[in-house]
This record gives structure tokens, sequence and C-alpha cells, in this order.
């Protein structure tokens, strides 16, 4: 028999315990999905900016801007009635947007362009029969939906978009000081001032300029997030003015001319060889019959099933700061072969390290990883430029020149380096020998030399020259980057030392650029 | 079409088998280490029950999101575990329990390295709450649980579905109710709501649920489990049948050919059967053998999960009394 017991005292133990259960783990789970940046109040207006050199343009004339009315103008008084009721009549949202968007454009729209990139960041999921589909930009909600915005994808977008809108606020900035239409906030007195007071003449808006560059060639870029990026841009347009910062004609011009400078690198985009850069069946196989050719084993993908080669003739499409020729006579000298003794032992090294890791290894492994659904490497540098570009209070085109020599730099990094992965067709570790494990996912495409590697090397190189103070800082990440791939069992050393010096020979062309661009 | 996706061999299979499972209340285990801490047994005073089990859990079919499909990136996923297990009666009405489990992991394609290592320290207090004769046929016991967990190495989550765990710490609430008749009928329900800590990436950021975080902390969605039993318990055997699900509550599903998240919205119902038969001429050696199929689920393998092993029980109260 089952004794008969006194269930009163352990009724009441029981609801204790459970009410500890439930009350003690309430704590926040609010993760950060922005920045938490100051306001902007630039140490220096950079009032000259607008002579400059430029990169695509022929200089800040080639867009027009009209004069704007003057500011007695009737039609200018009731633009800034409009702005006194808007500010009159804040709501909540108007103000968040504005203490977002005060932090700088140049900033924000970067942190939002690493979204987009880890959104589509896909690669598409095979047909039944083992064959791949491909993205269609023609129908880019459809699946596999377009982009896959993969490391070489990624970077020919943040470079675009970051020298576009370089290009636009240079542009501006020569305007602005050629009209210098003051803010309306100093315009008239009773209009406050919701973001930090600057010297920067308001016609046309900086951060109209922004939102159009933008808006165009996000939207070219990541059709699919259409509707995030419109209303990001209405944001930053109506924070520009509620803030009494900008008035509906300094927005009007600046949205014209991000559309023009925007058009004007989206037409030199649309032939950079891109379009080219998949390749057909028949280049796959020559590439492969190369290397035979050349007594090398060739690279096979070890996707399952076997997926084509990741943009083989991204080396080809048309660099920021070198010539073809530049990139042929950039390319690394050839890998060990695949029959030598320094591969037999590079290949082991690779085996022993990837199976002996340490913890702190593995934790370098995920740090670097910048796979499926990140903002890639190029855009871990993105991120790594970001606390620096804020802490030097920049002026929105200083920021804006940051990220486009930046993003130039690791755009031609990775045009090198995909020009020098398909000329050697190196296989990856894993390939000559099976028994290799990987710690992280293995990219799809030649081995020699290592992407992370040379996107780090030419980034590091550019934003230790921008910013000396966080030279070692920069160098050490870099070096964290690139051994990073050594530990993940995807890279052999060779792969990473030679790619590490190519990739900062790239970032030198960047910097030769920069010292005589006229903003020094 | 994501179609590589072999839709539904088994589908009409496993919906007989689910129908049959809830038909007949079957009961289930609702995680590998798990046992004696969702049923309805108590030990008696000063009496300890401890050994070690062995679990191998494999799938090569799962659930993107709601997806069906195989992975040639993964192939088969096999995970495996050595669990030393005790379970001690302090009182008649209050049970210690501690799991300490060593798992590996292995792909059967691809080129992904298993990982392997001592994965969560489990610790629980079982304790009754009620104790009720019925009739003369057997007693209704209402029993409470207070489990938690905590990662005993600091493994990656982010290797997943090879990784050892979520590394998250955990606590979670129990609540058990269960009929054992004096023939041996033994029915039991249980319910089981789990709180989980964040979890620390090596990264400083990840994708996931739509949006980019801009952290190394990974928000993770709490846990409801329910499960049934019935079947047979007297004389030191036990011959049950179970089903339970568990419901993840939030997190994001698993991107089309992107590998598991370690907070994607985890959903599983199976079924499955539990063994325990005393070892012939030893006394107090009772041998486990359990099986579970996950036959429905999202952001999860549809695992077929193999536990055996050895339990001794030790009175030390009848030591103590020669």
């Amino acid at each position: 028999m089952i004794p008969k017991t006194n269930n009163l005292p352990r009724l009441l133990s029981l609801a204790v315990f459970f009410a500890l259960a439930f009350s003690s783990s309430s704590c926040s789970k609010d993760i950060a999905s922005t920045e938490v940046l100051p306001a902007l109040t630039p140490a220096n207006i950079d009032a000259n900016a607008g002579s400059w050199k430029m990169i695509v343009l022929t200089g800040p004339t080639q867009v027009s801007v009209t004069a704007p009315g003057a500011t007695g103008d009737p039609a200018y008084q009731s633009e800034l009635a409009t702005i006194k009721s808007g500010q009159a009549n804040l709501t909540d949202a108007q103000k968040t947007a504005i203490t977002y968007w005060s932090s700088g454009g140049v900033l924000r729209w970067n942190e939002i362009m690493r979204e987009l990139v880890a959104r589509s960041d896909l690669p598409p999921s095979p047909n039944p029969d083992g064959s791949y589909p491909v993205p269609n930009p023609a129908n880019p909600f459809a699946n596999p939906q377009y982009p896959f915005s993969n490391p070489p994808y990624a970077v020919r977008a943040y470079s675009n978009v970051a020298v576009a809108q370089y290009e636009a606020l240079k542009v501006a900035w020569y305007y602005k000081f050629l009209y210098n239409r003051p803010s309306p906030s100093k315009v008239d007195s009773s209009i406050q001032s919701l973001m930090p007071t600057t010297n920067v003449p308001s016609y046309p808006s900086e951060d109209a300029v922004e939102s159009a560059v933008n808006t165009v060639l996000l939207t070219l870029l990541f059709p699919t997030s259409v509707d995030e990026i419109n209303a990001k841009a209405a944001e930053q347009q109506q924070a520009a003015l509620l803030s009494g910062r900008a008035s509906p004609s300094d927005i009007a011009a600046g949205v014209a001319l991000g559309n023009a400078v925007a058009a004007i690198i989206a037409a030199r985009a649309a032939t950079d060889g891109m379009k080219a850069a998949g390749g057909t069946s028949a280049i796959w196989q020559a590439l492969a019959d190369g290397a035979t050719a050349r007594g090398e084993i060739p690279w096979i993908s070890q996707d399952g099933p076997p997926r084509p080669p990741m943009l083989p003739l991204f080396g080809q499409v048309k660099a920021w700061m070198l010539t073809p020729t530049d990139i042929v006579n950039e390319r690394a000298t050839p890998p060990p072969s695949t029959s030598s003794a320094q591969m037999k032992t590079e290949t082991a090294e690779v085996k022993s390290t990837v199976n002996n890791l340490s913890r702190d290894q593995l934790a370098t492994v995920y740090k670097w990883a910048d796979g499926v659904s990140t903002p890639t490497p190029p855009g871990h540098w993105d991120a790594i430029a970001a606390p620096y570009i804020s802490a030097a209070s920049y002026s929105e085109v200083r920021s804006a020149r940051v990220y486009a020599l930046l993003n130039m730099a690791l755009h031609d990094a990775g045009v090198a380096c995909w020009d020098t992965k398909y000329f050697y067709f190196n296989p990856r570790p894993s390939q000559l020998d099976p028994e290799i494990k990987t710690q992280t996912g293995l990219p799809n495409f030649p081995s020699y030399v290592s992407g992370h590697s040379d996107f780090s090397a030419a980034g590091a190189d550019v934003l230790s020259y921008l910013f000396p103070s966080g030279a070692t800082y920069f160098n050490a990440q870099a070096q964290e980057a690139a051994m990073s791939r050594l530990y993940g069992g995807i890279h052999y050393r060779s792969d990473i030392t030679v790619g590490l010096a190519q990739g900062q020979r790239i970032g030198d062309y960047t910097i030769r650029f920069a010292k005589a661009d006229g903003a020094n | 079409m994501i179609s590589l996706v072999s839709r539904s061999r088994h589908k009409l299979h496993r919906k007989i088998l689910a129908s049959i499972c809830f038909a007949l209340l079957l009961p289930l285990c609702p995680s590998l280490h798990a046992q004696t801490i969702d049923d309805g047994i108590m030990l008696a005073n000063k009496t300890l029950c401890a050994g070690a089990l062995y679990s191998h859990d494999s799938w090569d079919h799962y659930w993107e999101g709601s997806l069906e499909r195989v992975n040639g990136n993964i192939g088969t996923v096999t995970t495996q575990s050595l669990t030393m297990a005790a379970n001690y009666g302090i009182t008649n009405w209050l049970d210690a329990i501690i799991n300490v489990p060593y798992v590996w992991t292995n792909a059967s394609q691809g080129v992904l390295h298993g990982q392997a290592g001592f994965q969560d320290l489990a610790l629980a207090v079982k304790f009754k709450a009620i104790s009720l004769p019925v009739g003369h046929h057997g007693a209704l016991r209402a029993i409470g649980v207070l489990y938690g967990t905590i990662p005993m190495t600091n493994y990656t989550p982010d290797l997943q579905p090879l990784s050892l765990g979520a590394n998250s710490k955990t606590i979670s609430g129990r609540a058990t109710l269960n009929y054992l008749g004096q023939r041996g009928l033994y029915i039991n329900g249980t319910a089981a709501y789990t709180f989980r800590g964040n979890v620390t990436l090596d990264r400083p950021f990840y994708y996931t649920n739509g949006q980019l975080f801009l952290s190394n902390e990974v928000a993770m969605p709490n846990q409801f489990n329910f499960g049934t039993s019935v079947g047979y318990r007297k004389n030191n055997l036990e011959i049950v049948g179970n089903y339970s699900q568990q419901q993840t509550r939030g997190g994001g599903d698993i991107r089309p050919q992107d590998a598991p998240f370690v907070s994607n919205r985890v959903n599983f119902s199976k079924a499955g059967a539990t063994l325990k038969v005393p070892v012939p001429k030893l006394k107090n050696l009772q041998y486990w053998f359990l099986y579970s199929n996950t036959f429905q689920g999202r952001n999860v393998g549809q695992a077929n999960t193999i536990t055996t092993g050895l339990m001794y029980t030790f009175s030390f109260e009848k030591r103590a009394t020669p």
C-alpha cells in the first residue's frame, strides 16, 4: 500500500519552488541591432571638399545644381513654416529617427548595407537533379532570391555605393560653399536645431544626397529589400527637415544631385564585367583542363552536390585603382605544385592544426568565419572602421572618403585575389587530403590565395594610413583573420602569407591615390 | 523552388505512427538526459540509482523551417553521448538527480569537423507534493521538478548542427502527474517550461530571424514541452510507450541552405518506448533501453534516438539496518 502523507507543506514548498524558477530568469533579452553612436559634430567642416579629387566623375560641375532661391522669398518662408509646424508636433518615432540619423548618414547607411548583405548572403539550394539554380536579377523575388551576396558580390556592392556617395558629397560640398545657404535653424531663430549645429551650408542637403544615392544603388543591388531601403531614405530626409537642418528645397536639390551621381556610377557598374563573372560550363571546364595541362591537380567543388565555382571571372571585373594590366602584374607567383614536397608539408600542417585547435584558435575561426548570412569579410572591415570614423568626428564628406578608400581597396583586392585563384585553380586542403575536416564552411572556389588574407591586408593597409593610431590593431586583426583560415582547415599557410602580401600591395594603390587627392 | 528536398517518402508512415501514438497516449522522453526527471517514479529514502547511459541519435532528413529536406553537405548527422547519471532519494519524497553527459558529433558527408566534449551538467531536485491512494488499486502522485543545466565546457554553439549543444544555462520547472496501479498500470503526464540564458558567440555580429544583430550575445527563446507515457511497471520491470512535444517560444527558422542557428525555433513531436528490465542474477541492476522517433518538427532533424545502459540501485537504508 502506498501510505497517505501530509501533503500541505509539500504543496507549499512546491509553489515557492516554481515561483523561484519562473522569476529567476526574467533577465532582459534585448540585443542590439543598431550601433549606439554619438551625435556627430564635425571637428572640421572640410569647406574645400568640393575641390578634392574625383574618382569617376570629371569634376563637381559634371552635375549641375541650380542656385537656390533667396531666404527671403515667400516660397522659402513657406518651407520654414512647414518645418515649424512639424517641430510643433514631433512624434516619438520622429524624435528617435532624429537621434538615429544625427550620428551621420554615412555610418548609418553602411550599417544598413551590412544588414542587406547578410540577408542576401545565401547560396542557392540545389535542384533535385543536383544542378543549381542561378538567382535572376530580372525576377529577384523568385527562389533563389537575387542576389546571392557572396564576398565578391558584396565587395563590389560596398565599393560602388561608397564611391557614389563620396563623389556625390564632394559635388554637394562644392555647391554648398558656392551658394552658402544657411540651414533653416540659422535663418529663423524660432526653428530649433535638433541635431548638432554646424557651419556647413544646407543647400543641397547632404542627408538628401546620401538617401538618394543609397536608394538608387541599394535598390539595384538588393532589389528584394526595396521597401526597407525606401523607408530608411524617407526617414533620413524627414529627420533632416524636422531637425531644422534642411528645408524642402535643400532636400529636393540633394535628391536630384544624388540621383544624378548614382546614375553615373550605376552606368559604370553595368559595364564593369560583373554580368559575365559567373562564366559558363565551357569556361569552368577550361579552368580545370588548364590546371591538368600544367601537371597540377585541378580544384573541384566539395559542396554536395558539386557546385559551379563562385564567380570565376570576377578577376576580370573592372577595378577602381588598378588597370587590367596592373591586375595581371599583381598576380601572385605560382603556389607550390600539388605534387611537391612543400605542398605535402603544408597539407600536413593544415591537418595537424585543425585536429589540435585550442579554444582560442577556434574562437578566431568563428570570429572571422564571415560565411553564409554575414556581411562577408569586406563588411567585417567596414564594421571595424565604423568606431574609428565615429570617434574622429569627421564631416560627412570625410567619412564618405574613408569608406570609399577602404572599399575600393577591398574591391580591388578581391579582383586581384579572384584573378589569382582562377589562374592557378588550386585545390583546397580537404581535397588533397580527404581526412582533413574543416571547422568552418568550405568556400566553393580555389584555394590560392586566401580571400580573407587579401581583403584583410588591403583593409588594414588603408585604415592604417587613414587612422595611424590604430595601425597596430588593424594589422593584428588582419593577421588574425588570415590565420583563422589555416585554423579552420580551409587554407594552406602559403595561401595566407602570399594573400596578405598581395592585399597590402593592392591597398597601396588606393593609398597612393589618397595621398594626392587634396584632402590631406 | 528549393527542392533538393525529398518530400515525405515516409510521411504516410509517420502519420500512421503518430496516430497510433496519440491513440494509445504513448509516452516519450523529451530529451536524452531526462530519464527519471520526467517520470512519476520516486526513489525510496536513502537509495541511490546510478549508472551509465549511451545514446545514439541520427538523422538525414530535417526541417529547414517547415521545409523537409536532405543536405549533401552533412549527409547523416549522428550525435552520440555517454551520460553518467545518478538519482538519490534524500527522503521518500525528495530526490536529487545529476547527469554528466559527454557528447560527440559527426556528419557522414561534406567536410565539416565533428565536435566532442563534455556538454551540460544537469542538476535536478524532484519532489513528491501529493500522493493519494486510489481505492485499493493504486496511487496518484503529483511531482514537481526544478531542473537546471550548466555547460561544463566552453564548447561552441556556432557550428550547428555539429555543436555539442546550445551552450546556454537553463532552468526549468516541471510538473508531473502519475498513476501507478497495484497491478502495474503506469500512466504519466508531464509538462515543463524552460528558461534559457543568453548565449555568447565568438563573433561580433550575426543574422537571424530577419535581422542583423550587432552583438556577440544571442537571446535564447524559452521552451515549453509536455509528454505522456502509458505502460506497465512492476517488480523492477518497466515497459512504457511515450509521446512528447517541444515548442520553442520564439526564434527564427533555418535560412535556406544555411546552417541551423543556435536560437532557431526548434519544435518537434516524438514518439517512442522505454524498456527497463532487471538483469537476471544481478540483484538491483537494471538494463535500460529507450527509443524515440521525431516524426514532426520545425528546424530539427527527423531523428531516431536510441538510449541504452545499466543502472544500479543501492539502498543505504538496508545496509544500515542488518
